[in-house]
């Protein structure tokens, strides 16, 4: 298990050296001028040839590419993204905060997420084909396909303007955190208690099921067993949801102004603040990266096969 | 199922555990700002680095909190910081007395010293400032004893103290915030003289800016502003419903962060009142006379001056909320009262304009041709502007009509701005920088590459139109510049290199029983002093 566990954390640092070649060089392949930008995101009104020229060398990019790369990279790893083009403040001094608050939404989100998906889908599973299936599996559909956008502001009107029980927006006690986290929940949750719907239902069928209760075993005890083999698709989808939704709050963010990663991208975006794209990009790759990694090993851990079939 | 219902609830309960456990503790903000003396407004970027001698930072906070040695106004250069000033017989030496009594937010006094250090502080990074003029002519600020200082510049220049007054850089933050004696590197603190000052600041969430109790000229009414950060459109929108805001303006890009249907039913709401200055901008768009395409031919320009429908933009696009332009800057600039041809939307006078010019319609063809080109151009407008484009496609329909054909390219706004300092354009949408600046800035900014060099360089008498500009800003008599702005206004109105559209300006929600509210000279600073609520 050791061995496996040193094998998939090595692989994986391939893969983020590649993902970190490929932020930088797409950045560079914009069109414009690394230096005007700067000088643009700072908001100066008049650009001249002398301050361009100015920017270049204070910023190194006089450099040819490949140092500049490595150079980036070489601070990238004592988690040193540089300064940002608009404020001038180390990248890591805002998107470490951002990415704090983004952590504390996607984790609350990710727990409503499992409780919900599980709790419904083991229900489901359980109840298969009768009304109260359909109707539930129905309704998550019809939730899901809802745009998010609209949703929350749908949300928003109806608990914070009309029946005034919470806050519009931000990050001001816990209160704020429902509404988004409910949103996230609706979004998400109808994607994940299908595949939990599924895998028990596939368990059930299987024959260890039939022979547990052919050897007389309480259904309490078979059920309790199918769930819980169920469960490990469910640990594989739930790693992966961390990442998914750390990377896909930009909307809810944006809609209940959440000063989160999502927020910063957009802004960083918008403003063409390149350190600070490139630094949200690594980090929501190497988010990616260590789940994928963290899935595999804890799927190993809890199914001796799939280590013998990888190593 | 016993099993399954712990489990169930034991998630529930550890759901409970981490939004309580997130919460931190912290202690809820009242709902409700309209209790007290406190405006609340929706800004959707943050106030920024409030440094006022870098350009990141927001200008309405920075003009609650930085004051400049001068103001303008209405009626012309009023004292601020400095209560006089005396300029020499060759309009080559500025001497400033300064108000006395003042001090800077940290309690360090305001005085000659302290201009000169930040006079200086400027200077030593005039490249990023070389938009303003003034700053490649100042040679040297002497402090002449503790409340008058010298400002020596290489010539005359008259729009100094217009300049001086601008929200920045000429304005001053307190020398114990200088890093090293510099300011352009950061600074340590954000202390000004103003009737505000920064009491706190949640990066992207909120800015608190508290009233200067010793304030030179009054403690303000409103004791608590606060800059809240929410995105544009409807999260703003239903924030203000609900109160959680209670304010909101035009912000320093021109943008609305609400539309005029929100802004309308919240006047309508009675809790809010909605207040226009009068025109602060020209919404244009500028055709490069230097560029290969037909738009270098002034019969081209002249054509598309006459084929955009103003009136029906100002009704349809901004629901008459925006008064329509029909020369570069509005009457009531400075020097801009200057008799010039109106030319009225009128499609037919378009079509025998380029018919004249030679473009021909072939049979049964859409696009005129001249030489075997056809009359087609592009125009770029800025993707995040929803009247921008809207504009755009209306004008393109009536160009049509005219047998002009316009690629429409949306792109950011910086983008846009590089397109139009390397003059790789054929038509473009800009604004001119409002009031505290034309004509002057604008005007100015015609030689400048970054600006409308290549706007301007195409045109037939160029040399003529630079001389004259270079003229006006060293003449020291205003009948001579009336004279000079009168030829410069003229030339540029008649070579149609800016097709004005509308006459923009600041819309205000505030809440009904705010008093007070009016407007400054510059569309990027707002008057919170003077707000009080009955």
């Amino acid at each position: 298990m050791g061995l496996y566990m040193v094998k998939r954390i090595l692989q994986s640092i391939p893969l983020l050296l590649a993902v970190s070649f490929f932020t930088f060089a797409f950045i560079q392949l914009s069109p414009m001028d690394p230096a005007e930008v700067v000088l643009h995101a700072q908001g100066v009104p008049k650009i001249t040839d002398e301050l361009i020229a100015e920017t270049k060398t204070a910023l190194g990019m006089d450099q040819p590419f490949l140092v500049r790369y490595s150079n980036w990279l070489a601070s990238c790893l004592q988690f040193d993204f540089g300064s940002s083009y608009i404020t001038g403040k180390p990248v890591w001094s805002q998107l470490g905060p951002a990415l704090f608050n983004t952590i504390k939404l996607t984790v609350v989100s990710v727990a409503a997420i499992i409780a919900v998906s599980i709790g419904f889908g083991v229900y489901c599973a359980w109840r298969a084909g009768k009304m109260i299936d359909r109707s539930l599996r129905g309704l998550f559909f019809f939730l899901t396909s809802m745009p998010s956008y609209w949703l929350g502001t749908l949300m928003i009107w109806y608990f914070s303007v009309k029946l005034d029980l919470l806050p519009t927006s931000g990050m001001d006690s816990y209160r704020s955190y429902i509404l988004p986290v409910a949103l996230i929940t609706v979004s998400y949750a109808g994607i994940y208690f299908r595949i939990i719907r599924s895998s028990v239902l596939s368990n059930m069928n299987e024959d260890y099921a039939m022979y547990g209760r052919a050897c007389g075993l309480p259904e309490k005890k078979v059920r309790a067993r199918i769930v819980r083999n169920s469960l490990q698709v469910a640990v594989s989808v739930f790693c992966m949801a961390v990442p998914i939704i750390l990377g896909s709050t930009v909307v809810v963010e944006n809609i209940f102004a959440w000063p989160g990663l999502g927020t910063l991208s957009v802004n960083a975006i918008l403003g063409r603040d390149f350190p600070v794209i490139q630094a949200y990009v690594l980090v929501l790759a190497a988010a990616f990266v260590l789940f994928n990694t963290a899935s595999d090993i804890l799927n190993a851990a809890l199914n001796p096969k799939l280590r013998n079939d990888r190593s | 199922m016993r099993r399954k219902n712990a489990a169930v609830l034991s998630s529930i309960i550890a759901v409970c555990v981490l939004l309580t456990a997130c919460s931190g503790g912290q202690a809820e903000r009242s709902g409700s700002p309209n209790n007290g003396q406190e405006l609340i407004y929706a800004t959707a970027k943050d106030i920024n680095d409030m440094n006022p001698h870098l350009y990141p930072g927001s200008m309405p906070a920075q003009g609650m909190v930085y004051e400049s040695l001068v103001e303008n106004t209405k009626e012309g250069i009023k004292p601020l910081l400095a209560e006089s000033w005396d300029i020499s017989e060759d309009g080559k030496v500025y001497t400033f007395h300064l108000r006395k009594n003042v001090t800077f937010h940290d309690g360090e006094p305001f005085n000659a010293e302290a201009v000169k250090l930040n006079i200086e502080a400027v200077q030593r990074n005039a490249e990023k400032h070389a938009w303003i003029k003034l700053s490649t002519k100042i040679v040297s600020c002497s402090v002449i004893d503790e409340d008058t200082v010298e400002l020596v510049l290489s010539e005359p220049y008259y729009p100094a103290l217009e300049e001086l007054s601008m929200t920045r850089p000429y304005v001053f933050l307190s020398p114990k915030d200088f890093k090293n004696g510099e300011t352009k590197d950061g600074v340590n603190g954000y202390h000004g003289t103003g009737p505000y000052k920064l009491a706190e600041h949640q990066t992207e969430q909120y800015a608190v800016f508290e009233a200067n109790d010793h304030y030179w000229g009054g403690a303000p009414a409103i004791k608590k502003i606060t800059a809240k950060v929410l995105p544009a459109g409807e999260t703003t929108f239903l924030a203000l419903q609900k109160g959680e805001v209670n304010f909101v303006f035009t912000d320093d890009r021109g943008t609305d962060s609400i539309d005029i249907e929100a802004m309308n039913s919240l006047a309508d709401s009675g809790d809010y009142q909605l207040v226009r200055s009068e025109p602060m901008n020209t919404k244009m768009i500028v055709a490069n006379s230097s560029a290969s395409s037909p738009v270098k031919e002034t019969a081209v320009r002249e054509a598309l001056w006459h084929a955009v429908d103003r009136e029906t933009i100002r009704k349809q696009i901004f629901s008459g909320t925006e008064s329509a332009a029909h020369t570069l800057f509005a009457p009531n600039v400075n020097y801009a009262k200057v008799d010039l041809a109106k030319r009225d939307f009128d499609l037919e006078k378009a079509k025998t304009i380029l018919e004249n010019a030679g473009w021909q319609l072939r049979d049964g063809g859409e696009i005129r041709m001249k030489d075997g080109a056809p009359l087609a151009m592009k125009l770029y407008y800025d993707v995040n502007s929803s009247s921008q484009k809207s504009q755009a496609e209306y004008i393109q329909s009536t160009a049509k009509q005219i047998g002009m054909q316009l690629e429409l390219i949306g792109e950011e706004s910086a983008s846009i701005a590089n397109r139009r300092s390397t003059g790789d354009y054929d038509l473009l949408f800009n604004q001119t920088w409002g009031l505290a600046y034309d004509p002057q800035s604008t005007i100015a900014a015609f030689t400048s590459e970054a600006s409308y060099l290549h706007t301007t360089s195409g045109i037939a008498n160029a040399e003529e139109l630079y001389e004259k500009i270079e003229q006006v800003m060293v003449s020291s008599d205003d009948e001579t510049r009336k004279a000079l702005y009168k030829d410069i206004l003229t030339i540029v109105h008649d070579e149609a290199v800016f097709i004005p559209i509308t006459n923009g300006s600041v819309t205000v929600v505030a809440p009904k029983g705010l008093k007070g509210i009016s407007f400054k000279q510059t569309q990027f600073e707002l008057p919170f002093e003077q707000m009080a609520f009955e």
